[in-house]
Formats: structure tokens, C-alpha cells, sequence
């Protein structure tokens, strides 16, 4: 059990940086997650991916293959993207999905001319992404320090933020905090998944988002249980893919995410709320 | 006592059509005021004026109360029945003038709460999740909410509609008490007995204003027959509308 | 009248002649021809002299593996009259390249002739790709399949395609095949130097030291011709995501036979790289080239000068 289970994080320093690693990231992706499945944001993570790009590539024709650069540069974009496409949902009738999927195209091809400007073919967002075995004094910082804040804004905007995702029309009558609250969280969204990109790789910052508040959904109505749980299953997938990449020799990212996946099918099938299998068990009806 | 509202020269719209022409008057404050008219008359778009969401193609709104001092309830609400959120909670958000971003619920305010709960007949459903909660049930949630707002001026949009009699008289009273409490309530109905027995004012609207006073002389079959004689559906070929035509209140 | 001074004054004419002859006309118009990569464009440089005009589809520190070819570059194809590829798999893109240029030019491939190898074993298990990022389009249709397709870090290999090069040239061009014969000749003794340079680097290096750590297993020709052992953190392609096992294998391997260098080059990810160096103590060489050249001002923008470099980089890092 010991060789199984603690050994691996005993003997090797990366393996210590990597548990560290996965363990922020699943403490502040958790919650965030949770919130954007709640909004219907579900995708968007996924197309972040490529809204950084132009980003990424003005920092790369700055400053060349200079990780702090590009990262720098892709924070701006997806700020302007996230924020850009957030302020036209709320000024005009469009939806936010289809705002974000405008602003998301236009970014990405904004990005790939100037990657073609400069001639060189080095695949820019391959480059940008990182992995949790390689995570230096640097880069660990990096995800504490947006843990961190996440947290912290969760905390502080919390009634605004479920306020305005549960009904926001309401909320615009008694006060003007919604669209600040609104803005701010997707800058949270922003910085969770640019950091996430730079540190672990897009599979990871996103899966790690997504998945484990998909799980959760299926064993609790109670928000707050459902982000406690949602945590918990991020840092265990985490820890647990981890293991796996370690004795099976799986790449280490997509581990942690089947591992992530598992637990969602788990959930899909066994969820004590609206799971597959306790509906086929016949069990008798309540008194009132 | 003040005027709570008044319209000056009020036209509202969408599109340039209008769906509120030329409304002018008033409302003191303490008022208890049905707004009634055929489908299309502006009513609801009169109340979206009044809350601002709304802004005005001609004329304005004047409001002796500013805007944290007013409840609305829409006609439908943009609530999402999904969420993971009881009706404790989602009632407590009602507090939020007080509370704001940060301040905490304590001992009084569950009390309130629970209070609010009780006085819309939902005592016992404080731990359910608003997704499971009927029609009906929802719109006394939201009552409940309105209730610890403690506004000045309360605007409802059709907040009957498609609930039971039982209900309709719980609501009926609780408005009833707002009204003595000095609050003034503005509501939309299309049940003429009810805004006859419980409405001692209201205003007829066909677009432009039939009617505005005491209710049983507003509720006149002839009001109604010339109320429901104008046009519903909105004129593609209407020329612009030329102003100051000197139209009589 | 054909007496011995006849016949003297004969051959003198001949012999002043022949430089003459052995110089081909000079050409009308330059040979316009393509190279798939910027190390093939110096050695096809290097054959053709004046008589040719190469351009390169994959520039200085670019990377071939996950190249997308731009219209720009299918008209470059379709203007050549030669396309020099490396073979072995190493341009996925190139099939398709050439198909919808509509390009007549003769292709040859330079690695003909090559001994293949294979990957090394432990490549098999780490071997994976991520491919969220790619799945947009970013299409690579590259296929290695187990070959390894840098067989020019052998210098040996790179005379077998400095000969193909002159014979794709000769058949293109027969009229310069004398000055590409002297080119080919010249630049192979080059290599032969070049050659012993780099066998006479390594046996000054201790024989229990001949072993490096590096992110881009592109050095297998080099290590079979030369005898170090190349050890890679993650497989051939520079897309392949590392895994937990063989990131502890590598360490564990490092910190067991003291192995001294870990070595970075110009195209993947260094940060894993400087993590196994952090935790094992070992030293972090200098930059290597392996899959391209690098640009004028970079120590390493011709064919020799990369080689130089890497071997120089090598015996510094193992030595101390």
C-alpha cells in the first residue's frame, strides 16, 4: 500500500510539485467550474483556448519564445474577449454563448495572421502549454497566487454571483452590483484558465473545471455541498491520475482527466439525484 | 401626501410603435391602483416604464421614490428553476437592502424570514428546492420575497395569472395589508370582479388612457366596449406622430 | 608532320583547355529548387553553388513536425523544377503539398539509400498526443510510425544525400553536372573532415560519460554513428506528453548511473527538461540543433556549423 500510494510523492521531487500543483488548481477550479456550469458556460473554456492566441503571439513577436511573455500577452487577450463578449450579452439581445463564439473566432484568427506575419512555424499555443511534471518555483507561485485570489473573489461576490446567475432580473432591480459581479467572475474565469494553460495544459485547466462539477451535480441540490464535493473530487482525481500516469505510465494529463471522467460516469450512473440506476430500483413512495 | 408617480406626455414603445400614447396623471402615494385594458394596451410595458427598464420614446416619468424603494414582480420571472437554491434562500435574497453585498443574516433576520414564509402559506417549505415547487407555490415564494423588500411603491405585472382561488384570496389580502401598511401598489389584472371588490381605483388603458379613477366609474361597459374597439396589433403604415396635439387628460 | 612536338603542343593546347571544358557553360537562368527544411536547403545549397536557387518550405528553428504549409509555399512548389524531401516520414504534408501545388518539378528523396532506424524501446509507452489544442485544425498529418527520420545527425548518412542531391540535380540539369560532380566532390571531403573532427571529439570524452539526457529524441543517428546514448524524456515528435513512470524512470536512471548533461533544443519545451536537471543535480548543456538550422546570427546556420556546435556542446558538458 505504502509503495502504491506514498511513495512515489516521497521519492521524487516532481512528483511533490505535481500533488501541490493539482491540489490548488483542484481548490480553485472547483468552485469556478461549479459556477460556470450553473451559467451554462460549460464550453467556453474551450474556446479561451483559442481566444488567447493573438495574445500569445504579439508577446511572441516581443519578446520571442518567452514563456512569461506569451502567458502575459494571452491573460490580455482572453481579458478583452471575456470581457468584450460579456459587456455585449448584457447591452444588446445577444446571448452570452453566441457573443463568446463571435469574439473567440475573431480572436483566433487575429492570431494565426500574426503567427503567419512573422514566418516562423512554431506551433505558438503548443508551446504555451505546459505540464504538471514540469512545474518549477515559478509556475507553482503562479497557481497558488490565482487560487488565492480566486477564493477571495469568490467569497467577497458570492451573493452577487449566485444572485445573478439564479435571477438576475431581480438582481438589476434591487442593486447595481450584477454586471461589475458579472464582469469580474469572467475575469476569474480568464485568469483560472490562462494560468491553468501556462502550468498544466489546456486538458487539465479545463477538465479540472468542468468535470468534477459535472459530478457533483448528480449526489446534491444544495449549492454548497455541491462545491465542497465538486472540490473534492478535482483534488482526488488529481492525486488519483497522478498515481496512475506513475504506475501505468500514462501521460500524466488525460490520467487525471479519465480519472476526472470515471468519477462523472460514476456519478451519471449511481447519482443519488437524478442518476441512472436508482430509477430502475422500485422503491415504495413517501407518506406526504 | 406626495405624488408617488407622474407621467408627463408618457410614450412608451418598441420600435417606434407605441404601446403607452400619451399618458399624463399621477399617483399619490397610498395609492391602490389596478391597471386594466385588452391585450396589447401597454400595461405591462407601462410597468417596465415606471422601473426603468424601459426607457421612454416621448415624454417622462417622474418618481417621488427613489429606486431602492420599489418592488417589481414581472409577469414572468427570469428564474432559473434549476438552480440548487431553497426557498429560504432565495426568499432571504429579499433582504438584500439591507444586507448588501457582505452583511450577514442573523438571529432577527431568519425570524423575518421565516415569518414571510409562513404569511404566504408556505411555513414547512423552507428546505425544499425552488425546481420542485409548483406554479402556484412559486408565486407565493416570490410574494414572500416582495414582503421583506418593505418598498414604497410595489408594481405587479398579472401576478394571478393561472393560480388557484385559494391562493388568489391569500395573495389578495396580503396586498390588502401592504396597503394599510402605507404602501402604494400598482398592479396589473385582467380579473375584472377581483379589481372590483378589492381595487378602489383604476386606471383603463388602450394604449392611450380610457379611464382613470374610481373604479366603478372607470369599469363602465361603455369604457370597456370603446377600450377594447382600439386597434391591438400595431400599424405598419402609421405616419409619424406629430406632438402637442392638445389631447384632452 | 606528327612529330613529338606536334603532339606536345597538342596536349599542351588540351591540357590549358580542359579547365576551360570542365567548366560548364554558365547557366541562362538559375535552377529554381526546393528543400522541404532549412538543413536539406544548405546541403542542396551546397551542391548546387551558383547554378541553383533554393528556398526552404521549414525555416531556421522551425519546426517540420507540426509545420502547416501556407499558399505562399504551394506556389513555391509548383514554381521549382526539383523538390529535394528528407523521406523517412519526417514531412507528413508534404504528399498533399505537392499534389494540390500542380507542380511538375522531379521530387528525390535525399534520405535514399539511409539505413533506417527504428525508435529506441522506451519511447513506446510515453508516447502519446495531446491533442485538445491541435484538434482545431492545426491538422499535422505527420506519421512517423516507429522510424526515426533524422538520419543527417550521422555525417556518413549526410554524404549519402549529398550524393542523391547531386544525382537529382544531374538528372534535372544535365548540363551542370560537371560543376555539380566538383561541388559534390568538395563538399564530401568537407564532411569527411568533419566526420573524423567529431570521432576524434568523442574519444576524448571518458567512455563512462557517454550518455545525455535530451527532450527531443532526434539524436538517434547521431548516438548509433558515434556512440553516445541519447536518452529521450518523451518520443520522436515534440507533441507527446510526458507521463509520470517515465519521467521517474529518467531520474531515477540519472541519479543511478551518474549521468552528467541534460540537454535542451531549439524547438520543444524546456521546462521538463530543467526539472529532471533540478532534481537530479545534472548539469544543463548549451543549445543543440537538431531538426533545424538556426538563423545567420546563430552558431549553427549551415549543415557543418550545426554539427560543430552540437559535438562542441556535447564534449563541454560531458567533460567537466
Amino acid at each position: 500500500m505504502y509503495d502504491l500510494l506514498i511513495a512515489p510523492f516521497a521519492e521524487f521531487d516532481f512528483m511533490r510539485r505535481a500533488l501541490v500543483g493539482v491540489l490548488a488548481l483542484g481548490l480553485g477550479a472547483g468552485p469556478v467550474g461549479v459556477l460556470m456550469m450553473l451559467r451554462r458556460m460549460s464550453l467556453a473554456g474551450d474556446a479561451m483556448a483559442h481566444a488567447i492566441l493573438p495574445g500569445a503571439a504579439v508577446g511572441f513577436l516581443a519578446a520571442g519564445l518567452n514563456l512569461w511573455a506569451m502567458t502575459a500577452g494571452g491573460l490580455i487577450a482572453g481579458f478583452a474577449v471575456a470581457l468584450g463578449a460579456g459587456a455585449v450579452a448584457r447591452a444588446t439581445q445577444m446571448k452570452e454563448d453566441a457573443a463568446l463564439a463571435a469574439f473567440y473566432l475573431v480572436s483566433l484568427a487575429l492570431g494565426v495572421l500574426l503567427v503567419s506575419l512573422r514566418g516562423s512555424n512554431v506551433d505558438l499555443l503548443h508551446v504555451l502549454f505546459g505540464t504538471v511534471l514540469a512545474l518549477d518555483d515559478a509556475t507553482l507561485l503562479l497557481i497558488v497566487a490565482i487560487t488565492t485570489i480566486t477564493l477571495v473573489v469568490l467569497a467577497a461576490l458570492w451573493r452577487p454571483l449566485v444572485l445573478e446567475s439564479l435571477d438576475p432580473g431581480f438582481l438589476r432591480s434591487v442593486s447595481r452590483a450584477g454586471a461589475p459581479t458579472h464582469l469580474a467572475f469572467l475575469a476569474l474565469v480568464v485568469l483560472n484558465l490562462v494560468g491553468g494553460f501556462h502550468a498544466l495544459g489546456t486538458l487539465l485547466a479545463v477538465g479540472m473545471m468542468m468535470l468534477p462539477a459535472a459530478a457533483a451535480r448528480f449526489w446534491t441540490r444544495e449549492l454548497t455541498a455541491l462545491v465542497a464535493l465538486a472540490v473534492l473530487i478535482a483534488c482526488g482525481s488529481g492525486v488519483l491520475g497522478l498515481l496512475v500516469s506513475y504506475h501505468s505510465g500514462a501521460p500524466s494529463g488525460p490520467a487525471i482527466i479519465l480519472v476526472a471522467g470515471g468519477a462523472y460516469a460514476l456519478s451519471v450512473l449511481f447519482g443519488s439525484v437524478g442518476g441512472l440506476l436508482p430509477r430502475l430500483v422500485p422503491r415504495r413512495h413517501l407518506e406526504a | 401626501m406626495g405624488d408617488v408617480l407622474a407621467f408627463r406626455d408618457l410614450t412608451l414603445g418598441y420600435d417606434r410603435h407605441p404601446a403607452v400614447h400619451h399618458l399624463d396623471g399621477a399617483v399619490p402615494e397610498g395609492a391602490l391602483l389596478a391597471v386594466c385594458g385588452p391585450n396589447g394596451a401597454g400595461k405591462s410595458t407601462l410597468l417596465k416604464g415606471i422601473v426603468g427598464i424601459l426607457p421612454p420614446l416621448a415624454g417622462r416619468i417622474d418618481s417621488g421614490v427613489p429606486a431602492r424603494e420599489i418592488a417589481y414582480l414581472p409577469q414572468a420571472a427570469e428564474i432559473d428553476r434549476s438552480f440548487p437554491i431553497d426557498v429560504f434562500d432565495l426568499v432571504s435574497t429579499g433582504l438584500w437592502r439591507r444586507t448588501r453585498l457582505f452583511g450577514g443574516i442573523g438571529r432577527a433576520d431568519r425570524v423575518r424570514i421565516e415569518a414571510a414564509i409562513a404569511a404566504v402559506g408556505l411555513a414547512g417549505f423552507e428546505a425544499r428546492p425552488i425546481g420542485t415547487l409548483s406554479g402556484g407555490q412559486m408565486q407565493r415564494m416570490l410574494f414572500a420575497r416582495l414582503l421583506l423588500q418593505e418598498a414604497r411603491l410595489i408594481l405587479l405585472d398579472e401576478p394571478f395569472t393561472a393560480l388557484d382561488a385559494g391562493t388568489v384570496a391569500d395573495l389578495v389580502a396580503l396586498i390588502e395589508r401592504w396597503n394599510g401598511e402605507g404602501r402604494t401598489v400598482l398592479a396589473v389584472l385582467h380579473d375584472m370582479e377581483l379589481v372590483a371588490q378589492h381595487f378602489p381605483e383604476t386606471l383603463l388603458l388602450a394604449r392611450e388612457p380610457v379611464g382613470w379613477g374610481a373604479t366603478p366609474e372607470v369599469l363602465t361597459p361603455a369604457n370597456l366596449a370603446e377600450a377594447r374597439r382600439m386597434c391591438e396589433a400595431w400599424d405598419e403604415g402609421a405616419a409619424a406622430c406629430a406632438p402637442a396635439q392638445g389631447r384632452a387628460a | 608532320m606528327l612529330n613529338r612536338r606536334s603532339w606536345l603542343a597538342a596536349l599542351a593546347a588540351v591540357a590549358f583547355a580542359a579547365p576551360a571544358l570542365a567548366q560548364d557553360a554558365p547557366p541562362a537562368q538559375k535552377l529554381p529548387v526546393v528543400a522541404t527544411f532549412s538543413i536539406l536547403g544548405d546541403l542542396v545549397h551546397q551542391v548546387g553553388g551558383d547554378r541553383v536557387r533554393v528556398s526552404t518550405l521549414v525555416g531556421p528553428n522551425g519546426d517540420a513536425h507540426v509545420f502547416q504549409p501556407s499558399p505562399a509555399d504551394a506556389k513555391k512548389i509548383a514554381g521549382a523544377k526539383v523538390v529535394f524531401v528528407n523521406g523517412l516520414g519526417f514531412e507528413g504534408w508534404i504528399d498533399r503539398l505537392v499534389k494540390s501545388s500542380g507542380t511538375r518539378a522531379k521530387i528525390f528523396v535525399a534520405s535514399k539509400g539511409v539505413e533506417p532506424r527504428e525508435m529506441a524501446e522506451e519511447e513506446e509507452d510515453g508516447h502519446d498526443h495531446d491533442n485538445t489544442a491541435e484538434a482545431h485544425g492545426h491538422d499535422h498529418g505527420h506519421d512517423h510510425g516507429g522510424t526515426d527520420p533524422h538520419a543527417w545527425q550521422s555525417v556518413a548518412n549526410a554524404k549519402l544525400y549529398v550524393a542523391n542531391i547531386r544525382d537529382g540535380l544531374i538528372a534535372a540539369d544535365p548540363d551542370g553536372k560537371a560543376t555539380y560532380d566538383a561541388n559534390a566532390a568538395a563538399y564530401t571531403a568537407k564532411l569527411d573532415a568533419l566526420d573524423n573532427e567529431v570521432k576524434a571529439a568523442i574519444v576524448r570524452i571518458p567512455a563512462d560519460k557517454r550518455r545525455i539526457i535530451t527532450s527531443h529524441d532526434a539524436f538517434g543517428y547521431f548516438g548509433a554513428a558515434y556512440g553516445i546514448e541519447f536518452i529521450a524524456p518523451q518520443g520522436v515528435s515534440t507533441e507527446a506528453e510526458a507521463s509520470a513512470k517515465d519521467v521517474a524512470k529518467i531520474i531515477r536512471q540519472i541519479k543511478a548511473e551518474h549521468i552528467p548533461a541534460v540537454f535542451m533544443e531549439n524547438i520543444s519545451d524546456p521546462r521538463l527538461v530543467k526539472r529532471i536537471a533540478n532534481e537530479t543535480g545534472a548539469k544543463i548543456g548549451g543549445e543543440v540543433y537538431s531538426d533545424a538550422l538556426s538563423d545567420d546570427k546563430g552558431p549553427a546556420s549551415t549543415y557543418i556549423d550545426m554539427i560543430e556546435n552540437n559535438i562542441r556542446e556535447f564534449s563541454s558538458a560531458l567533460s567537466s
